[in-house]
């Protein structure tokens, strides 16, 4: 059966197109049901006596509620899916997961396609209204289909709708008066309220009468927004609110071509983190309001943590010009601008904990409470519970639903509890939520596709002519001590010609994961394998992680070589690449490595290689800094755990050792040769990182600190920046050390990228003075390095490049996701580790050194090395008015001085600091540093 | 191309005069005329007209403009015709053009009025949105997919049909004043009919020796020494005219075929309003 | 974006291997010796052949076998954007070229020496493989016109999108940046006569996908089998045989 659908679609230049489209009805769409003696019974999801329809509203909004499996035999109409999609595009792939999970009921109807349930544009009708009749022809179509057997209930919040569908004879309900019938009290917290534009006179703070005025400017209408975009009045761009202060945040403007910085939670606007929105430029003389930022600002929110020292650009706070005095500095540097409209919202849920508030009176009622996110970006929310006694001391996630004009907060329901405050478990926990992280143990379908265990190389794998025997070569691997995940292993041996033979071999993870397959859809969701203080999550499932592809010592396993000849001047003469067999005859930790080389008295094979390794690894490396690679230094912190209590027994910096440098300049090398090797057969489609040149503007923190105490950088080159950092040598020892760590955490991170996306130029890694690089050594934990294996086999014919690769826009949003994957790994990581610290110090009160490394209005911030922390010390009692502080900030000397001119700190300098776990509010520990 | 023996020419010649044209028609009597509408759903409005073995196609495009600043409370229509080679191999590459270029010249001037946009028989000031700012141009497009006579004719009832079958989304301005181009949104729920009771029919009266007739055959077509086309409107006003072929007629001759176009007019009318209305409803039914 | 759903209907609701509906008539053009009107869904083309007849232009004739031509056109509404492309672009003279190739061997040219056999097709709705339409116009009509021929001649298109082999595209999926294979087939000798694709494609889903579209075919040539047969049944009872 045929039918057209016509509609009109405005195009770009105001131009209109009739589209004409045509429609097929069908009768092959099965209802879904069990009962049902007519469909088609092998798709049948629906089981109970009582099937619901949901109404679009319903899906958009209670999400939450319908992912809790007390909610079941659900029909998802595909009308009721397209709006969905259009409008809310993650809970589109919430609702589509639903459908999709084996172990939920929820039915997808193409009620659309259907030839009973097509429905016609009638005259005059809205598509909205034109929608809600569809879905009510649908159930209707339901009830008669299924007869007396099965009650169908429509569950929609649409008055309109309901009060249409009763009139039919449907059976419909409001979700409410569903989820009551359940008789389920704790379900009712997950139900969203719909946002009222009267104000909730119960809102338990804004009592106060003046509080009760429009807080917020209006959201202009989105035809106003559009044709105040195309005039240039107002301009779109996502907004990114600063990490450390939350109250600033900057909007990516095409049209500027710069980052435009709003000002305080008014000029946001109820914008949250990641929203696209429509921005109005202030009037210039209003550019620089807010210029003396104190370590924390604004009413009533938390002070700067204490935490981990940055790693890089994109850890660290955002600078504006901090602190400046009247005089100087006055011209605005950077447009700033209020938020007018929000095109595209960017809610989800978020995990916090609720703020201490007393208990209502009369348990069981209805409480109203703000709950605080652990992300400092987002504003706290605002929930109703019944359950106030029971979640105050837990950790939970909470959605937002709404937000308007005449509340500070933002409304949002409670969705699950996560477990207590301050207990280990469940902090770590938050932290993996808190970044996207997905630890689930790996499925079924997943570990099908393992290989049996135990697992061996096969006569097969042996008699494969494009894999190479090398089991006879003095293969070997170095790692930190206890790793078990070795995807790396090295070998040396001395050519007649007096050349060398260097290997590196790489696991041969792509030889079990195999394209299309689950196990590399997970791999490639999960993007690497995480690092926490007191476990790993890992990409792969365990068996191949540790064991299959596990480079251990004393078993053949499959790898992927590298194989150089190099002269003893460690020039490079030849590069193979190739499939292999190889046996390890040692598995190393650094440690090992280090002290075999350094014990004159060995004179083993090993050793010699492990020598002769670390030559050639020297002169590589001195090359590679003469050609303007950074060394750059951040604070690496290692913890001991208690392997029964997990809590940490001692904390401090790791120690690099030479054998550490040996076996990363090997690793450089294979990844460099494997990024031309690629690059050579794959321009366009190769997957390279990348690390861009730090910008003028980035490197200014750096420069101003150097110019406040006389040292002059050079920051023309990374060759330039690294020679002068050489020549930065102080009589104090740790001098240098402190610079290259400020340096370090003026650059951005390294991406990975798509060759076809960007031109040759853009390629160069900055950091390593390299003009390309990839990742091939990491296979077992890293995706990338998958990718890469696929490519590198397929420039050597041995297997067909992978249909992805012919995709473009799938290749770049694979290698979006690994940088957005990295980045929360290495958050996750980060989070960790302060979690971890602030455990240890609970017990342990610690004086120490600490260097000043930025100065604020009301104190300053200081590093602390020994721990590879960093955090606030106050001058100026906090609380206290603001400016009758006795201390002033010079600019030019980066000082604070005491009025009366008797005391002053300077940045660099090294001061005495006491540590200690502090908790100003219940559960809320935190680590608080103070002057001695 | 129509290649005819003198005797054939003679039939013809004579037929006309006895009042009983080859295919056994009278001097004024129409073919059968069929007319389907909607034939082409991507455009707002469209029409298939055939008569006898000629077989045309008008659509009607609706699209947002300016208007003109000579006349900032009227639309604008324009009219293009195109020969299909389907119709004759002759129109093949650009061998249609000059065809094309006279059909679509004689549509303009039957039905569009001067070039100051002056009495028209279609009523461009409905087309305005915003006066002076925002206007809807129709294009209409004609195609010949068979030819076999008295194409202009076809084509203007296609047109009138096409034209009727025409609904234009109604479109909603965000006025904001100082603003150059003001923003349109189009709603999808309602549609704006034309009222096409106004928009004149076009009769051709082809002078085969000493007489006319109407509506004539490519054969018949050859064997004319002129041609005048008259458009009437449903109230008996000319809308329009145009003489074609070579040899002059006497003014007096011309005046007479004005009444006579009248008296068909009325016919061809009220003939096209009830095929219309037929082909409307059939395809509602569909 | 999404053109099969998880539940394996396509935008306009058919299954990923089914083909449009398709609408074939016979003598749509009186004067042409032989016309075909042939609808795939939304896209609907019409075809008339001249001839055989006198070469007209001298030079081109042939004595040993037929001179074949084919010009392919679209009305300015064709399109859901008005079109305003001049005549003869590049784009109509390269499938001119193509329909042409494709008929030119399927017609036994040497049966028909010193004549000259013009195909012309107009597009009137295009939405997605106007080519195979064309060529499936042209084959009724060369039919129709009674024209000594190997076999009849039917095309298809199909592609890839959402990595699913997909039928007869339509234009909204035809303008998703996938692969478009059209296909060209002598059903009852069983061979290939017109393959194109654009866009890039791995080999083995390539199989897939030209085998679709050969399937596609043969239901089109049956489809223009029982046209035919209709068409000889009604003009077999014009003729009170």
């Amino acid at each position: 059966m045929l039918k057209s659908n016509v509609f009109n679609k405005k195009t770009r230049n105001n131009r209109i197109k009739k589209e004409v489209r045509e429609v097929y009805l069908r009768d092959d769409i099965w209802c879904g049901a069990s009962s049902c003696k007519t469909c088609d019974s092998s798709v049948a999801r629906l089981t109970a006596s009582t099937i619901l329809v949901v109404d679009t509203n319903v899906v958009l909004n209670q999400i939450d509620l319908l992912e809790n499996p007390a909610i079941d035999d659900v029909v998802v109409l595909s009308v009721v899916l397209d709006e969905v999609k259009n409008k809310n595009l993650s809970v589109y792939n919430r609702i589509r997961a639903l459908c999709s999970n084996s172990l939920r009921k929820f039915y997808v109807f193409s009620n659309k396609f259907h030839k009973d349930t097509h429905v016609d544009k009638m005259d005059k009708e809205s598509p909205n209204d034109l929608n809600d009749r569809a879905i009510r022809v649908a159930t209707q179509w339901y009830q008669k289909h299924l007869g007396d057997t099965t009650r169908v209930l429509l569950v929609t919040n649409d008055r309109e709708n309901k009060r249409k569908a009763t009139e039919e004879g449907i059976f419909a309900e409001t979700i409410e008066s569903y989820v009551k019938s359940l008789a389920q009290p704790s379900l009712l917290d997950l139900l969203v309220q719909p946002a009222s534009e009267d104000v909730n006179m119960e809102d338990v703070e804004d009592l106060r009468p003046s509080k009760r005025k429009l807080i917020y400017e209006e959201h202009k209408p989105m035809s106003e927004i559009t044709s105040g975009l195309r005039r240039g009045i107002y301009h779109q761009g996502k907004l990114r609110v600063n990490r450390y202060n939350p109250f600033e945040a900057y909007v990516g403007s095409e049209s500027i071509g710069d980052d435009i910085i709003i000002y305080g939670r008014t000029n946001m606007n109820r914008a949250f983190d990641g929203d696209i929105v429509a921005v109005e430029l202030l009037p210039q003389d209003q550019w620089h309001e807010e210029k003396s930022l104190s370590i924390a600002d604004e009413d009533d929110e938390d002070e700067d943590d204490v935490h981990l020292a940055p790693s890089s650009a994109d850890d660290a706070p955002r600078t504006t010009n901090l602190v400046t005095t009247d005089e100087q500095n006055s011209v605005p540097n950077r447009p700033s601008g209020r938020v007018v409209g929000i095109i595209k919202r960017n809610w989800h849920s978020y995990c916090g904990s609720l703020e201490p508030m007393p208990m209502p009176a009369g348990s069981g009622s209805i409480a109203h409470a703000l709950f605080v996110s652990k992300d400092r970006r987002i504003p706290k929310i605002r929930i109703q519970t019944r359950q106030l006694g029971n979640l105050l001391d837990k950790r939970i996630i909470v959605a937002v639903d709404s937000w308007d004009r005449q509340s500070r907060y933002p409304f949002g329901h409670y969705v699950r509890v996560i477990g207590e405050i301050g207990d280990t478990g469940t902090e770590s926990e938050m932290v993996l939520i808190d970044n996207d992280i997905d630890a689930r143990p790996f499925s079924t379908q997943i570990l099908a596709c393992l290989p049996p265990l135990p697992w061996s190389v096969s006569s097969k794998d042996l008699a494969n002519p494009i894999r190479l025997d090398l089991r006879d070569l003095r293969v070997f691997s170095v790692d930190p001590p206890g790793c078990k995940d070795i995807d790396d292993a090295l070998h040396c041996t001395a050519l007649p010609n007096g050349n060398f033979e260097v290997g590196v071999h790489i696991a041969d993870v792509t030889n079990f994961v195999h394209p299309g397959t689950p196990l590399d859809d997970e791999a490639s969701k999960r993007g690497t394998s995480v690092y926490l203080v007191e476990r790993r999550i890992d990409m792969l499932p365990k068996p191949l992680t540790e064991d299959i592809c596990s480079l251990r010592a004393d078993v053949e396993r499959l790898a992927f070589s590298v194989i150089w000849e190099m002269t003893p001047e460690a020039e490079i003469v030849s590069t193979r690449y190739t499939k292999s067999i190889i046996k390890s005859c040692a598995a190393l930790s650094y440690v090992e490595a280090q002290a075999r080389m350094d014990d004159s008295r060995l004179m083993d094979p090993l050793t010699t290689d492990l020598r002769n390794m670390n030559t050639l690894a020297k002169i590589m490396r001195q090359r590679r800094i003469d050609r303007g690679a950074l060394t750059l230094a951040s604070a690496e912190v290692k913890f001991q755990i208690d392997t029964e209590t997990h809590d940490p027994l001692d904390i401090g910096m790791y120690q690099i050792q030479e054998a550490n440098q040996m076996v990363e300049e090997f690793m450089l090398a294979a990844n460099v040769s494997v990024a031309e090797q690629i690059l050579r057969h794959f321009p366009l489609c190769s997957l390279l990182r990348r690390h861009p040149s730090p910008t003028k503007e980035m490197l200014e923190p750096l420069l101003r600190t150097a110019a406040a105490i006389g040292l002059d950088l050079d920051v023309s080159s990374s060759k330039a920046l690294a020679d002068s950092l050489d020549r930065a040598v102080g009589d104090d020892p740790y001098f240098n050390k402190l610079i290259r760590i400020l340096a370090t955490r003026c650059m951005t991170q390294a991406v990975y990228f798509c060759s076809g996306d960007l031109t040759l130029s853009e390629f160069h890694h900055y950091g390593l003075a390299a003009p390309l690089y990839t990742h091939f050594t990491s296979p077992i934990r890293r995706y990338a390095d998958v990718v890469v294996h696929r490519l590198l086999a397929a420039s050597l014919g041995i297997y067909k490049l992978p249909s992805v690769f012919q995709d473009r826009p799938q290749l770049t949003s694979t290698a979006d996701n690994l940088n957005y994957r990295h980045r929360n790994a290495q958050m996750a990581s980060r989070a960790s580790v302060e979690l971890h610290t602030l455990i240890y110090f609970r017990k342990r009160p610690t004086d120490t050194e600490a260097r000043i490394v930025k100065i604020r209005a009301n104190g300053f911030i200081v590093f602390v090395p020994k721990f590879g922390i960093e955090g606030p010390v106050y001058l100026t009692p906090r609380g206290g008015q603001k400016g009758s502080g006795d201390w002033y900030v010079d600019e030019q000397q980066q000082k604070i001085v005491k009025m009366d001119g008797s005391l002053s700190y300077s940045v660099l300098q090294t001061v005495q600091i006491h540590m200690e776990v502090v908790e100003p509010q219940p559960n809320r520990p935190k680590l608080q540093l103070a002057l001695i | 191309m129509v290649g005819l023996s003198e005797g054939e020419k003679e039939f013809i010649k004579g037929g006309i005069s006895q009042d009983l044209r080859a295919d056994g028609r009278k001097r004024y009597t129409y073919r059968p005329i069929y007319i389907e509408t909607g034939v082409i759903p991507q455009a707002n409005g469209s029409a298939r007209v055939r008569l006898g073995s000629t077989d045309v196609i008008a659509s009607v495009k609706a699209e947002l403009g300016k208007p003109s600043p000579m006349q900032p409370d009227k639309g604008k229509v324009a009219i293009f015709v195109d020969c299909s080679p389907t119709a004759e191999p002759i129109f093949e590459g650009r061998g249609g053009e000059e065809l094309s270029a006279e059909l679509s010249g004689a549509l303009q001037h039957c039905l569009l009025g001067a070039k100051s946009g002056s009495g028209p028989g279609i009523d461009l000031s409905s087309l305005v949105v915003v006066e002076g700012k925002i206007c809807w141009d129709l294009y209409v497009d004609g195609l010949v997919i068979s030819s076999d006579g008295n194409l202009l004719d076809a084509l203007g009832a296609a047109i009138k049909a096409a034209l009727s079958n025409t609904g234009i989304p109604r479109v909603h301005v965000a006025v904001n004043a100082a603003d150059e181009q003001p923003e349109v949104d189009i709603s999808d729920e309602e549609f704006l009919q034309f009222d096409t009771s106004g928009v004149p029919v076009i009769v051709t009266l082809t002078k085969v020796g000493k007489h006319y007739i109407v509506d004539a055959t490519s054969e018949e077509e050859s064997q004319m020494s002129s041609a005048v086309s008259i458009s009437v409107n449903r109230r008996g006003h000319i809308c329009g005219m145009i003489k074609r072929g070579g040899q002059g007629l006497d003014p007096s001759v011309i005046l007479d075929m004005t009444s006579v176009a009248n008296f068909v007019s009325r016919q061809l009318i009220e003939k096209l309003d009830s095929e219309i209305a037929a082909a409307e409803a059939d395809e509602d039914e569909s | 974006m999404e053109y099969v759903s998880p539940e394996g209907l396509r935008l306009d609701g058919r299954r990923p291997t089914e083909m449009r509906q398709l609408r074939a008539e016979i003598g749509a053009v009186a004067k042409a010796d032989g016309s075909a009107v042939f609808e795939m869904g939304n896209t609907k083309v019409i075809a008339a052949v001249y001839g055989p007849r006198e070469v007209q232009n001298w030079s081109q004739q042939m004595s040993d076998q037929a001179l074949v031509r084919c010009e392919y056109s679209m009305a300015n509404f064709s399109t859901g954007d008005r079109m305003r492309k001049p005549k003869g672009d590049r784009r109509s003279t390269e499938i001119s070229l193509v329909i042409r190739q494709t008929m030119e061997a399927c017609i036994l040219t040497h049966l028909l020496p010193r004549s000259q056999i013009d195909i012309f097709v107009q597009v009137l709705q295009a939405d997605g493989g106007t080519r195979s339409a064309c060529i499936n116009a042209a084959t009724l009509a060369l039919a129709d016109a009674g024209i000594p021929m190997r076999d009849l001649v039917t095309s298809c298109s199909s592609g890839c999108l959402n990595r699913t082999p997909l039928l007869d595209l339509n234009y909204v999926e035809d303008s998703a940046g996938g692969p478009d294979v059209t296909v060209g087939i002598l059903p009852t000798l069983d061979k290939v006569t017109l393959l194109q694709m654009d866009a890039k494609l791995p080999t083995d889903a390539f199989e897939d996908v030209m085998q679709l579209a050969i399937e596609g075919c043969k239901a089109i040539a049956n489809y223009i089998k029982e046209v035919l047969q209709e068409n000889t049944k009604q003009l077999e009872c014009r003729r009170g045989l």
